[in-house]
C-alpha cells in the first residue's frame, strides 16, 4: 500500500510539472522573456513541492499509525493479562497481527481472535486515512503551486533553495552516519571499560589476552584483556607487508613514469592495477594453501622451523595485496612532477639517474608519503588474509617465523564466537576504537606531512 | 659600451663555436627544422627570432641535445662544437650538457635550498674537491647571476620561495655553476616583468665575456638590445643570419622585413 502511493505521489508531481510547464508557457505567450523564471523551473518547483510533502506525509502517517496501533493494543493486552511479562504481550501482538493477516500463529486463543480483529479494524482505518490525507495534500500543493504561476512568479530562485536544502541534507546524512558510528564505538568501549573496572593500564599495556576464558556474569578479569600482543602482532605483519610493498611498488612506479617506453606502460599499469582488483579473501587463501606451506618446506629445506601459519606468509602476502595501491598512487605523484624540472636537471649535464634521485624523487616525496601511508592503514585494517594465514593465539613475539594475531583477527572471533553478542562486543569495540584512534592518528599526521613539504607545480 | 669593447669584440668574432650545416629536424612525420646553416660565435650574444612555431627553440635544443630526451624526435646533418660533431655516437649527451648549459623559458628551480640549487651541478660533475671550494662556486655563481646580495643571508630558503625574476636569475646562475663554455637561454624572460627582464638582460650582456650565449627571444627589442648577431627562422628555415644591426635596419630578406616592421608574425 505505501509503496503504491509513494509512486502515485511520484505521478502527481510528474502531472503538476507538466501543467505548470504548460501553464507557464501559456502565461509567458509571444514573449518567453516577460517570464522571470523558465517554464522548466515551475515545473521543477511545482514537482518538488507535490513529491516533497506527498512523501512526508506519507513517512509521518506509517511512523505514527503502526506506533498508534501497537501502543492501543499492547493496553488492550496488558488489562487482559495484567499479571503475564511484557514479552508475553508483544508475542500475543504479534500472534494476533499473523491471525489478522491469515498467516500462521503460535496459538489461537479467544484474546489472540479480539485482539486480531481491532488490529483489522484500526488497519483497515488507517489504509484509508493515510490514502485520503496523502493524496489530499499532494492534489492541494499541487494546486496552490498551479496558482502560484505568474509572470514574475520566482520559481527558479524557489526550487533552487529546496534542491539546496536537499544536497544539504545528503551531506548531513553521511557526516551523521559517521558520527553515529563514532559514538556507538565510544559507548561500547566505555562499557567494556567499566567492566574492567577502568583499568586501562591492563588493558593498553598488558601481555595477555584471553577475554572471554572465564566470563560467567559479565564481569571481565582486567588481568586477561592486555592487547598489547594483538597491536604487537598487527605491527608486525604491517612492517613485513610495507618492507615488500615498499620497495616494489616503489621501483616498479619510477620504473614506469621515467623508463617504460608508452606501450610497456600501457599494459604493465593495468596489469598492477589488476592486483587490487583481487578481493581479499582470495588473497587469504593463497596466503594460507600456497604461500605459508611454501615457506614451511623452504624453511625445512635451510634447517628452519617456520610454523604453518606465521607472520611471514601474511605479511608477504599482504605486502603483494598492496603494492597496486603504492605504485599506482606513486606513479601519478612521479608523473606530476613538471617536465620543467626534468629538463632543468638534464640541461645541466645530469644522467637520468641523478635526476630521478636528486630533483624528481624529492619533488615527489610528499605525494609518496602519503601512498606509503594509506598502505599502512589498508595493512593495519585489512582482515582475510590474516584471519586465514596469520594465526589465533594471543602470541606476544617478535619472530615473523611464528604464529601471531592481530587486532582485526580477535574482533572477528569474538564477534563471530559462541559467546553471546552483549559480552564479546565489549572487547571487540574497545579493541576497534583503538585501531580507529591509531589510524585516525597516522591520517592526522600523514596530512600534516604532506602539507608541510608539499610544493605547488602549475 | 665603450671603444674598447668593440675592438676586442671584432677580434674574438672569428672564433667559431657552433658550426651547424645542414641539420634537418622531424617531429615524427613534421618536419621542424630544413636545411639550417648557421655559424654561432665564441664570447658573442647570437639572438634566434621568429614568429611562434618557426622553430627556433627546437634548434636551440639541437645544441645541447635535449631533443633526445623526446623519442619521436629526430635530427640529420652536423653540428659542431669546436670542431668536434655533437651526435657523434661517441659523444656522450651528459658531458655535451656540462659544457653546453641551458636556461629555460619559466624559471624551474628544484624543490631545494637556494644553496643547492647552485650547487647541484659542480656536485653530479664532481667541481669541488670540498665543502669550501663548493661554497666558493656557489658564492661566484650566485655573483655572476647578480643574485647574491639578495639570497646571500637565506641560502637555506627553498629556490622556490623567491620571486618569478629572483628564480630566474638562479637558474641563470645554476646553469653557470658548471662552468659551461655556451649558454643557451629559450626566451629567458617571457615569465618576468620589466624590471626583472632589465637585470636578466644586463647580465647576458656581462655574460658574454666569457661564454658564448644563443638565446631565443621573441621581442625584438630584446634582440637588438642585447645580441650582436640575429639570427631571423620562419616556417622551419632560417631565413636570414648576420649583425643585428644589419638585420634590423637592412635587412636583405623581404620575409625578414616583414616580420621585423610588423607585417607577418
Amino acid at each position: 500500500m505505501t509503496t503504491t502511493l509513494f509512486f502515485l505521489v511520484l505521478l502527481l508531481g510528474l502531472t503538476g510539472f507538466a501543467l505548470s510547464w504548460q501553464k507557464a508557457g501559456l502565461i509567458a505567450g509571444d514573449n518567453p522573456s516577460g517570464l522571470h523564471s523558465r517554464p522548466t523551473y515551475h515545473g521543477l518547483y511545482s514537482f518538488l513541492c507535490i513529491v516533497l510533502s506527498g512523501w512526508a506525509i506519507l513517512i509521518l502517517l506509517t511512523i505514527i499509525g503502526s506506533a498508534y496501533i501497537n501502543t492501543t493494543l499492547l493496553r488492550d493486552i496488558r488489562s487482559a493479562l495484567p499479571d503475564a511479562p511484557l514479552i508475553e504481550h508483544q508475542l500475543v501482538l504479534s500472534d494476533a497481527k499473523a491471525i489478522a493477516q491469515s498467516r500462521i500463529a503460535s496459538r489461537t486463543d479467544e484474546l489472540r481472535q479480539v485482539i486480531a480483529t481491532d488490529f483489522g479494524k484500526f488497519s483497515t482505518a488507517r489504509f484509508w486515512i493515510t490514502i485520503v490525507l496523502t493524496l489530499g495534500v499532494a492534489l492541494g500543493v499541487g494546486y496552490r503551486c498551479l496558482t502560484q504561476i505568474t509572470l514574475d512568479w520566482r520559481a527558479r530562485n524557489r526550487s533552487e533553495k529546496i534542491i539546496r536544502l536537499i544536497l544539504v541534507a545528503m551531506a548531513a546524512i553521511a557526516v551523521l552516519t559517521t558520527l553515529g558510528i563514532i559514538l556507538s564505538l565510544i559507548f561500547e568501549t566505555f562499557g567494556f571499560f567499566q567492566k574492567i573496572g577502568w583499568r586501562l593500564d591492563k588493558f593498553l599495556f598488558g601481555t595477555n589476552w584471553s577475554p572471554l576464558s572465564g566470563v560467567h556474569s559479565g564481569e571481565m578479569d582486567p588481568d586477561r584483556v592486555g592487547a598489547i600482543p594483538l597491536f604487537a602482532g598487527t605491527f608486525l605483519i604491517t612492517l613485513i607487508a610495507m618492507l615488500v610493498a615498499v620497495p616494489i611498488g616503489l621501483f616498479a612506479a619510477i620504473y614506469l613514469s621515467d623508463f617504460a617506453g608508452p606501450k610497456t606502460r600501457s599494459v604493465v599499469k593495468p596489469m598492477l592495477e589488476v592486483l587490487a582488483g583481487i578481493p581479499t579473501v582470495v588473497y587469504g587463501f593463497f596466503a594460507a594453501i600456497t604461500v605459508a606451506p611454501f615457506f614451511r618446506t623452504t624453511g625445512e629445506a635451510f634447517g628452519i622451523q617456520i610454523a604453518s601459519e606465521s607472520a611471514l606468509a601474511a605479511g608477504v602476502v599482504m605486502g603483494i595485496m598492496i603494492i597496486p595501491f603504492i605504485s599506482s598512487l606513486s606513479d601519478d605523484v612521479i608523473n606530476a612532477v613538471p617536465q620543467s624540472l626534468r629538463d632543468g636537471s638534464y640541461g645541466l649535464g645530469a644522467t637520468k639517474a641523478e635526476t630521478i634521485r636528486q630533483v624528481v624523487l624529492p619533488a615527489a616525496l610528499p605525494g609518496i608519503v602519503s601512498a606509503v601511508l594509506l598502505g599502512v592503514s589498508r595493512a593495519v585494517g585489512e582482515t582475510m588474509i590474516v584471519v586465514m594465514a596469520a594465526g589465533q593465539g594471543a602470541n606476544l613475539t617478535a619472530n615473523p617465523l611464528e604464529a601471531v594475531t592481530t587486532v582485526t583477527v580477535q574482533i572477528v572471533m569474538l564477534i563471530t564466537g559462541d559467546t553471546e553478542a552483549s559480552t564479546a562486543a565489549g572487547p571487540a569495540f574497545s579493541l576497534g576504537f583503538t585501531l580507529f584512534c591509531l589510524t585516525l592518528l597516522m591520517n592526522i599526521i600523514a596530512q600534516r606531512i604532506v602539507r608541510r613539504y608539499r610544493e605547488l607545480y602549475d | 659600451m665603450n671603444d674598447m669593447r668593440i675592438e676586442k669584440r671584432a677580434i674574438q668574432m672569428d672564433d667559431v663555436k657552433f658550426r651547424a650545416s645542414d641539420v634537418q629536424v622531424y617531429y615524427g612525420n613534421n618536419h621542424a627544422i630544413k636545411d639550417v646553416n648557421v655559424e654561432i660565435r665564441d664570447k658573442t650574444v647570437t639572438a634566434f627570432i621568429g614568429p611562434s612555431g618557426c622553430g627556433k627553440s627546437t634548434f636551440l635544443r639541437c645544441l645541447n641535445r635535449m631533443n633526445d630526451t623526446i623519442d619521436i624526435c629526430r635530427i640529420t646533418g652536423e653540428i659542431l662544437l669546436d670542431e668536434e660533431d655533437i651526435y657523434h655516437p661517441k659523444v656522450d649527451p651528459v658531458q655535451l650538457r656540462a659544457k653546453v648549459g641551458m636556461v629555460f623559458q619559466k624559471p624551474n628551480p628544484f624543490p631545494k635550498s637556494i644553496y643547492d640549487n647552485v650547487a647541484y651541478g659542480p656536485r653530479i660533475h664532481g667541481l669541488a674537491k670540498n665543502k669550501a671550494a663548493l661554497d666558493e662556486i656557489v658564492e661566484k655563481s650566485l655573483r655572476r647571476g647578480a643574485i647574491w646580495d639578495e639570497v646571500k643571508d637565506r641560502l637555506d630558503e627553498p629556490g622556490t620561495s623567491l620571486s618569478g625574476g629572483q628564480q630566474q636569475r638562479l637558474c641563470i646562475a645554476r646553469a653557470i655553476a658548471t662552468s659551461p663554455e655556451v649558454l643557451l637561454m629559450d626566451e629567458p624572460c617571457s615569465a618576468l616583468d620589466p624590471i626583472a627582464t632589465a637585470q636578466v638582460e644586463e647580465l647576458i650582456d656581462e655574460l658574454k665575456q666569457n661564454y658564448s650565449v644563443v638565446i631565443v627571444t621573441h621581442s625584438m627589442q630584446q634582440a637588438a638590445r642585447v645580441s650582436q648577431k640575429t639570427a631571423f627562422f620562419h616556417l622551419g628555415n632560417l631565413v636570414e643570419f648576420g649583425e643585428t644591426g644589419q638585420i634590423f635596419t637592412n635587412p636583405t630578406d623581404p620575409r625578414t622585413e616583414s616580420y621585423i616592421t610588423g607585417r607577418i608574425g
